[in-house]
Parts: structure tokens; sequence; C-alpha cells
């Protein structure tokens, strides 16, 4: 394979992972309409859960685990303060969140290696040995199943009973409650499971790159799920991919145009430019995103 | 006089925003199998009596007992549980699920609410969500909605909007329905409608009904006993035909008018 050849599949697995914490943003804001501000951060968690843990000598399998737990358990912890404020605060809360386990992680360098992050992260598949082209081709695979997984989890739950109790504390919490739902405790299992999920898209992507640094926490990172979440269809199962895949087409192909055409800006604006327009686009003309919010699929009919 | 068996009682019940006090000191009961009318000028603490009951707001001061049950207190979904259920006087559903889910979600006791039995057990609520579709089919075919049942409530008008809130009250299986005026708005055969519904319900499974209502003549008709509330006070109660023929109910709207007229 070329260069550009393995350029566009490590774009095409880091949009695999990052559809899957797309999909779990979803999960909380199409869904359920709960704001989370903190998305990165839950990613960031179960990344430098999962690498303290391998690095250490744990097996990979485990590690994975443990990310999910420690990301599902801030998530439950971030489900508090949602159970009185909603929107606008909620997203303060959930920011702040983020940026406070951001600062720990970057200045406690005895806890994870501080602003250098932590290193040499063992992949859980290596298929090196054989050639780093079937090692890439193993990984996009790889990604593929893990984000088939979530999404089969993520549409179970929301087809549903359960996922009509999502969609009524998104719509009128007060309904919900009087209607006999206990949307404290649903607002929790959306939390500690989405947050779970993003928990291990970020053990899986860290053992992908092989490090971890506090740069995975910055809100750039939470607004770019955001944008792929609004573009794909935030009430959606495979809208987080289709947004995931859009945005990094977007910033991988402004940078192989470069080395094409004599762009008159740089590569990295024109992407900027261009995941805003296309952002305003859809807000203006397709407001509900690419792709439409069904009805409740709960049984075959 | 009540003779019946009390299913709801409130004891003293008083509630306060700021300086005003919304409910205050009220003492009624709801007898089963009855429908009882609440009625009185606007602002007069009815809707916050029902907050009160569902468990919206917590009273002040006073108890609420139901089936002989202490639920001052109590959040809205326990209160749910134990059989009260309410309407919205302005239609509180979800716009963005269809009628038939909009009813369903109402059921009681669904298994697929747990969402470990939503994700990895999923043939254990299925079967009963077949029953709750027809169920919810049955109660849309009652109220002349049965072809919205797959459409979304922003294609109803208002009066149909109030049959679906009635519906997905209904749904619930209630012991006390709670109804805040279930007929404002609405044409006159759809009120005509709705209160043969509530009768038949009444009739037919023994529910009991607790209703604001606007229309004297309606609540003449279809009310078995009428509370009077005004300026948060319980101020008058009896069968239909003792309260409207009382001078001091219409005083009550009367003097409410030439309030407004003055100033």
């Amino acid at each position: 394979m070329t260069n550009i050849d393995l350029f566009i599949l490590d774009g095409l697995i880091t949009a695999g992972y990052f559809a899957i914490l797309a999909l779990s943003l979803n999960i909380e804001y199409g869904y359920s309409g709960l704001i989370d501000f903190g998305k990165a951060a839950f990613f960031a968690l179960g990344a430098y859960t999962s690498a303290i843990l391998t690095t250490n000598g744990f097996p990979a399998p485990l590690a994975v685990l443990m990310a999910m737990a420690v990301a599902g358990l801030g998530g439950l912890a971030i489900s508090i303060p949602a159970i009185r404020v909603r929107s606008d605060y909620l997203a303060i809360i959930t920011l702040v969140f983020a940026e406070t386990i951001r600062v720990i992680l970057k200045n406690e360098s005895w806890l994870a290696g501080g602003v250098l992050g932590i290193r040499g992260i063992p992949p859980m598949i290596d298929l090196r040995s054989i050639s780093y082209d079937t090692h890439l081709i193993g990984q996009a695979v790889f990604v593929l199943i893990l984000f088939t997984i979530f999404a089969t989890a993520g549409w179970l739950l929301t087809n549903s009973p359960f996922g009509r109790i999502l969609r009524a504390i998104r719509e009128d919490e007060l309904a919900s409650s009087v209607y006999g739902k206990n949307n404290t405790a649903a607002k929790a299992v959306v939390f500690g499971v989405a947050s779970a999920m993003a928990g291990a898209a970020g053990s899986f992507y860290s053992q992908y790159v092989g490090f971890v640094s506090p740069d995975l926490l910055i809100l750039a990172i939470t607004l770019q799920i955001w944008i792929m979440s609004i573009l794909g269809g935030p009430a959606t199962i495979l809208g987080g991919l289709a947004g995931a895949l859009l945005v990094t087409s977007i910033s991988r192909g402004t940078r192989i145009l470069k080395d094409f055409l004599n762009l008159p800006l740089d590569a990295n604006n024109l992407m900027f430019i261009l995941t805003g327009a296309l952002l305003v686009l859809v807000v203006t003309f397709k407001p509900t995103g690419i792709l439409k919010e069904g009805r409740v699929r709960s049984v075959r009919r | 006089m009540l003779d019946g068996e009390a299913v709801l009682e409130t004891r003293n019940v008083s509630l306060s925003f700021g300086g005003l006090k919304a409910v205050d000191d009220v003492s009624l009961r709801v007898d089963r199998s009855k429908i009882f009318g609440l009625i009185g000028p606007n602002g007069s603490g009815k809707t916050s009596l029902f907050n009160l009951i569902t468990g919206v707001y917590r009273p002040a001061s006073g108890r609420i007992i139901f089936e002989g049950r202490d639920i001052t207190g109590l959040q809205p979904h326990q209160i749910y549980r134990l059989g009260i259920v309410r309407s919205f006087q302005f239609p509180r559903v979800f716009f963005r699920m269809t009628l038939l889910d909009n009813l369903i979600f109402a059921a009681r006791g669904q298994l697929g609410d747990n969402p470990l039995i939503a994700v990895f057990m999923r043939w254990r609520f299925q079967r009963q969500e077949r029953q709750l579709i027809d169920r919810a089919l049955e109660i849309l075919e009652k109220l002349g909605l049965a072809g919205y049942a797959e459409r979304y409530p922003s294609e109803l008008s208002g009066g149909q909007l109030k049959l679906l809130e009635l519906g997905r009250a209904l749904m619930a299986e209630p012991k006390l329905l709670l109804l805040d005026e279930p007929a404002a708005g609405v044409s006159p055969i759809l009120v005509s409608k709705i209160f043969e519904t509530i009768s038949f319900f009444r009739d037919v499974t023994g529910l009991t009904v607790f209703v604001i209502e606007h229309r004297l003549n309606v609540v003449e008709e279809f009310t078995d006993w009428i509370y009077v509330m005004h300026r948060g006070h319980l101020y008058l109660s009896g069968t239909p035909s003792q309260v409207l023929a009382d001078k001091r109910l219409m005083s009550i709207y009367v003097a409410e008018e030439r309030v407004v007229d003055e100033t």
C-alpha cells in the first residue's frame, strides 16, 4: 500500500473509534436530551486506565473491562447533578468535570506521566510480525467489529420500553415521572452506559495508537464528537458513524488534497472552513441530521 | 351526604408560592367508583391541588391519604405505582413518539423498563409488549384515534390531543384518575365523548375519577359530587344539584368579574 492508502486506512480506523464515541453521545443527547460536554473526559479516563494497566503488565481484556468500569463510574458521578439540572447547567458541569480531570492528569506526573502521557502501550491484536499493511487492515476489521457490537447494544437499548423512557425524559420529564418512570435511575443508567462505552473506545484507541496524553481530553475532541453527532443525526444509532466518516474525510481529505493542489490557504484552515460550512448547512436545511430518528422498534410488526 | 368508601383524602393540605397561598387548608375526600368534580374560578388552586396529590409539589402542611396509606411526600412515580394517574390541562404528550408509543409508555409493570431486560432478554418484554399494543389500539379505537396509531401527535388537532392525553391516562389502568380540564377547548361533540368514556370506565371497571371542569352543564350531567374551590379554600361541596342551586356559587364567579372590571 502507498503512504496515502495507509493514511486513509488510519483515518478510517480513527473514524471508527470516534463513531463509537458519537454513538455514546447520541444515547445521552440524541435520545435522552442530556447534554454532555465532558465526552472527551470519559474517553480519556478509559484510555488512561487501560494504559496504566497494560504498561504494568496486566492483560489487555482486563484493561478494557477496568477502563469501562472507571469511565462508567465517572458517568454515574456525572448523573448526580443531572438529576437536578438540565441543558445549559448540565453542559457546564460536564465541561468542568472534563477540565478538572485534564488538569489533574496534566499536572500530577507521578500518576500518568503528566504532559508526556504514557507511551509504549502494546496493541491488543498485533499483526506487525506479518506486515504493517496486514496489521492496519486487522485493526480496521477490529474497530468495525467493535462498532457493530456497541451499535447493536445501543439499538437494543433505545428500541425498547427503556428507550421510550429515554425519549420521554428528553421531551417532558414531568410527564415521564407522573407516568411512573424513575427518571433519576434512567439518567444514571444512560450516563453510566454511555460513559463506559466511551471508556471502552478510549481503551481500544490507546491500544491502537500506542500512547495517551492529556491532549486526548481537550475540549476540541469533545466538540468534534458533537459535530459528528449533529451532522449524522443525534437520535440515531448509525448517525454517529456517518458523522465520524464525514468529519474525518474532511480533515484527512484536505491534508491529502494539499499534496496535489496548490491550495491558496493552509490545509488545516480549509478543514475548519469546510467542517463549519457543512455544519451550518446541515443545521439549516436538515436540522435533525443526515439520518432521521425512527419510531421505537420494540417488537417486529 | 357522602356515604361511600373514601379512596383519597386530603387533610388540612396547604401550599404556598411565596406569599400566595395557592392551596389553603383543604380537606376533602373522593369515594370509590364515583366521578367527583372540582370547579372554581381561574387561580383558585385546583391544579395546584392536583399537583399536591400526584407528588409534583410537597404540601407545606397537611396529609394526603390514598387507600388508607399516607402518601404525603412520595415522588410522582411512586404515587403512580400506587394507582393515581393524572392528565394535564395542557397536553404534555411526547411529540416525537407515535400515538401508540405514547399510550404504551403509560402502561404499568413493563418488564422492558429495565435496561438489562431491554438488551439481553428481549423475549421477556416482547410478549407483554404485543398485549400492550392490542390494548392501546383498543383505547385508541374507543377514542376515535385508531387511524393515527402510527402517526405523531403533531398531526392531531387540539381536541384530539386532549383525547390522547385521556387515552394515555386510561392506559395506565388507574384506581384513581385525576383529570385536569379534559374537555377545555374541545368541541361539544368531543366533550360528551370524553365524559361518556370516563363514565363507561367508572361503570365497567369501577374507576374513581376526580375531574376539574368548568362547564356547569357537563358537571351537572356527569359528576356524582362537586367541590368548589375559591382562592385556595374549599368553598362549597355537595351533590351537583345542591351546589348549582347554591347562590354562593354564582357570587364567587360574579365577584371575580367585578374585581376584573374595577381594575
